[in-house]
């Protein structure tokens, strides 16, 4: 560990930050649920947790976007006001540094510097520009424009910017080193620590566990929106690390597939899944396994791959679903669901053309059969068939995605992305259920997920890919956590040596 | 049901145009009471045939999320071209044919361009616009085809009639089922809301999205076409200006009648409701003696108004879906059981895929 010890003169007890039951609640979902915590001027904390887990949602209260629904949020010993304004957490001495700047690239260092401060051009503003570059060590000429700089730059750019309006107290920072190359995420960990070495209070939000462990001294491990871990660094490793973050699911519950090989099996790129199955893609947010299920549909250009050692060749969507390959994409709003459409035609609109001389005459009865089966199979609530899709809650509106591609025509191969991605839990149960049911029918599933809980939940074994490598890892007993490892194994061999811009 | 407010002030803005109607009629009907009459209602379906010809069609289109500005120009060259051949060969049929299957193929080339190369569908069907209507005034030099020059049995067409209905009033009837069968019924229909919501949703879903909307656009253009030529029948000469137009008042009428335009949303019923408003309007408009260029600046505001009230009232209806849902799910949750469930009353509005909305 590289952590700092020494602290600022200021003395061991100067409290930066406290949060006393902290609460954030948007309608009936707790964001934030009565989190405590303090942290002391000049420690580097980490904070961890999946999507949802609330990470965003502290930034955000820190500063200033969302107000608080209860509980205390006190800087310096004084209690912070009920909501503050991005201006007042900008007074009170808290900046925060985003994965990508919030900078005007068409601009100069210095205008963008200036950008919406709130601050008067002035004769003085190049000498404050230029001490605050000072502050984080940088000598950039202020007159560049912002688009020839890397990313590394653009990001001390950005935090300078904190430095124009007096004393930082807080840094803030979301996935700093998410683009970063290893040359530049080392310079901006040697910064953080001269921040904090003169008094500045850091929390450090990544998913890169090596970082954490690089430069932080405390980690903090939110989940559903509770703070579940809060311990030094040193009493971690890597692997607990993980266990922390996704804790081993209930595995007493999972029956495992009974493989029929004979029946189909699909190969693409060293990506193997057979009848009967569940397999899981894991990787990062928004990363490869994605474009592989869409590859596999059709979507952009030709879908190649193997079917019991036959090639078989996916022109479009539309020959993937003739085939008998469905995809459930992971946007569900914007891929999957049409906004105005009733719940029977979200289900039933691909299959019309199956009808007896290809949907010549859709009438009004059409499919309700199916779509009462389908409702009863995934346990959906909401108003009737009739009503548009946009009335159903979240869970539900996913449900009716599942189920379009489920049940009224059984696929030889089921593409899921991110399928309980933003359900609540017994949505995601009613789901799993659903999914290993359709499995034992003798369909292939490909589950694609950046959530390893999801994986772990669903599927029999998963494959790991990150940068083009990937590799396969069995069901364990801590099979969510051993996913999680392989990543970081993975992204580490894989970590660019320079920096990725320029 | 919850929420009476909410589900009030939906339906009024999906049913506007409705209201706006019986309102229009009225207020001609105190100005000059022999507005309301049989012989002048049949004035006003007859004044609109052609127009309602060209808006279904265009109102199909437009769900799909696209919108074809040449119809006026396509109508122009299509009788143009079926004038020109009747006068040369003496056959109203192939007359009649070659106009149709110009139009046909004019749209086809709309489509081809905007479904399978990509292209910008306003930019490439105001392009048209100019195309046609140069070609049009360009193979007859500008001037009429007057009704010497053709067929007795084309000027007979105008003013024919099967039994008491005009045959104009016919083909109108004839468009309006065909495109409400198309709509309502058959599969086309439900994959055209769909591309109009969500073009990516749709293909993701399978839909044949680029041979779809090239249908679309061929059949707008054999639409226009038909049009076109009726227009010519029914003043017994062609001029190379017949659709003038055509294009801007279809519009108004689709957008009058629900249709939204950035696509997804639209009603057959809606799309006629705003057919009869806009005859109403201009026929009223004719009773009430005003100038010919005032009843140009009214027909111009009244598509500025349309857009308008377009926008606010798809924000109203999908503001009801949200309170309206949530009710629903609040209900059942109360009670225990799914309201989906067609054995319990809290089923929410009946609705097909974009029947409803508006």
């Amino acid at each position: 560990m590289h952590a700092t010890q020494s602290r600022p003169e200021s003395g061991e007890d100067d409290l930066r930050l406290q949060l006393d039951n902290l609460s954030v609640e948007f309608g009936a979902t707790r964001a934030l649920d009565g989190v405590s915590l303090s942290v002391a001027a000049g420690e580097i904390v980490g904070l961890l947790g999946h999507n949802g887990a609330g990470k965003s949602t502290l930034f955000n209260v820190l500063s200033g976007v969302y107000a608080a629904s209860s509980g205390e949020f006190i800087v310096d010993g004084a209690p912070a006001p009920g909501k503050l304004t991005p201006q007042e957490a900008s007074k009170l001495g808290i900046t925060v540094i985003h994965q990508e700047p919030a900078l005007a690239p068409n601009l100069s260092i210095l205008d963008n510097m200036f950008l919406g401060q709130g601050l008067r051009r002035s004769t003085g503003q190049r000498e404050r520009a230029r001490c605050a570059l000072t502050e984080v060590g940088s000598d950039l000429d202020l007159d560049l424009m912002v688009d020839a700089l890397s990313l590394g730059e653009r990001q001390l750019v950005d935090l300078a910017r904190g430095f124009l309006t007096g004393d930082m107290k807080m840094l803030l920072l979301d996935e700093p080193t998410a683009a970063l190359g290893r040359a530049e995420t080392e310079s901006l960990h040697a910064l953080i620590r001269q921040l904090a070495k003169r008094g500045v209070t850091v929390i450090y939000v990544s998913h890169r566990l090596p970082d954490i462990l690089d430069v932080c001294e405390r980690i903090l491990v939110l989940r559903s929106g509770q703070l579940v871990v809060d311990g030094a660094t040193d009493s971690f490793t890597g692997r607990t690390l993980a266990q922390a973050l996704a804790p081993g699911m209930a595995d007493e519950e999972f029956v495992p597939a009974r493989v029929q090989v004979g029946a189909g099996c699909l190969d693409s790129n060293g990506i193997s899944v057979a009848a009967g199955e569940v397999v899981g893609l894991f990787g990062m947010a928004a990363g490869e396994q994605f474009s592989f299920l869409a590859g596999l549909f059709g979507l952009d250009g030709h879908g190649r791959f193997s079917w019991n050692g036959e090639d078989v060749d996916i022109a479009s969507p539309e020959a993937a679903v003739r085939w008998g390959i469905h995809l459930v994409p992971a946007d569900r709003e914007n891929d999957g669901l049409v906004s105005g459409a009733s719940a029977l035609d979200t289900v039933f609109l691909p299959w019309l053309r199956q009808l007896p001389g290809r949907g010549w005459w859709v009438g009004p009865a059409v499919g309700k059969g199916t779509y009462a089966e389908a409702r009863k199979q995934l346990n959906i609530l909401g108003p009737g068939a009739d009503a548009p899709i946009d009335e159903f809650s979240g869970g539900n509106r996913q449900k009716h995605l599942l189920s379009r591609w489920m049940f009224p025509r059984q696929p030889r191969v089921l593409l899921l992305a991110q399928p309980t991605q933003g359900v609540d839990v017994g949505a995601k149960q009613d789901i799993a259920t659903a999914v290993r049911g359709l499995a034992t029918q003798g369909v292939a599933v490909l589950v694609a997920s950046a959530e390893s809980d999801e994986i772990a939940q669903l599927c029999d074994r998963s494959y790991v890919m990150y940068g083009g490598s990937r590799s396969e890892v069995p069901r364990g007993p801590e099979f969510s956590g051993d996913l999680v490892s392989t990543l970081l194994q993975l992204s580490d061999a894989v970590r660019p040596m320079e920096g990725v811009s320029r | 049901m919850k929420l009476p407010s909410v589900n009030l002030k939906s339906f009024l803005a999906k049913n506007g145009i409705f209201f706006a109607l019986v309102l229009l009629i009225v207020f001609f009907t105190i100005l000059n009471p022999r507005f309301m009459s049989t012989s002048n209602a049949l004035n006003v379906v007859l004044q609109v045939a052609e127009l309602g010809i060209v808006a279904l069609p265009l109102a199909l289109l437009m769900i799909s999320g696209s919108v074809d500005l040449s119809v006026g120009s396509i109508a122009s060259a299509a009788a143009v071209n079926s004038a020109l051949v009747m006068s040369a060969t003496g056959s109203t049929v192939l007359g009649i044919a070659v106009g149709l299957a110009f139009g046909i193929a004019a749209g086809a080339l709309n489509g081809f361009l905007v479904a399978y190369l990509g292209l910008n569908p306003i930019v490439v069907t105001l392009g048209f616009l100019s195309v046609w209507g140069g070609y049009a005034m360009m193979v007859t030099g500008g001037r009429t085809v007057t009704r010497r020059e053709l067929p007795e049995t084309f000027q007979g067409f105008g003013t024919a009639t099967v039994g008491p209905f005009p045959v104009r009033m016919l083909l109108l009837i004839l468009v309006v089922a065909a495109v409400w069968y198309v709509l309502n019924r058959h599969r086309v229909g439900r994959e055209t809301y769909a591309i109009g919501g969500s073009e990516r949703a749709a293909r993701l879903m399978g839909v044949n999205v680029r041979r779809v909307r090239f249908g679309l656009f061929a059949a707008t253009g054999l639409a226009s076409a038909l049009a076109g030529i009726m227009l010519g029948a029914k003043v017994q000469s062609v001029s190379p200006a017949v659709g003038l137009n055509l294009e801007m008042n279809a519009l108004t009428v689709a957008l009058l009648g629900g249709v939204a335009f950035a696509g997804g949303v639209g009603r057959v019923g809606g799309v006629l409701a705003g057919l009869l408003f806009f005859g109403v309007m201009r026929n009223g408009l004719v009773f009430l003696q005003a100038s010919p260029f005032l009843q140009t600046i009214i027909v111009g505001l009244t598509l500025v108004v349309a857009v308008a009230l377009d926008e606010s009232i798809q924000k109203i209806v999908k503001q009801s879906w949200a309170t309206r849902g949530k009710a629903v799910l609040d209900a059942s949750i109360e009670a225990g059981g799914d309201p989906g469930d067609p054995s319990t009353p809290l089923a929410g509005e009946p609705q097909r895929l974009g029947a409803g909305k508006h």
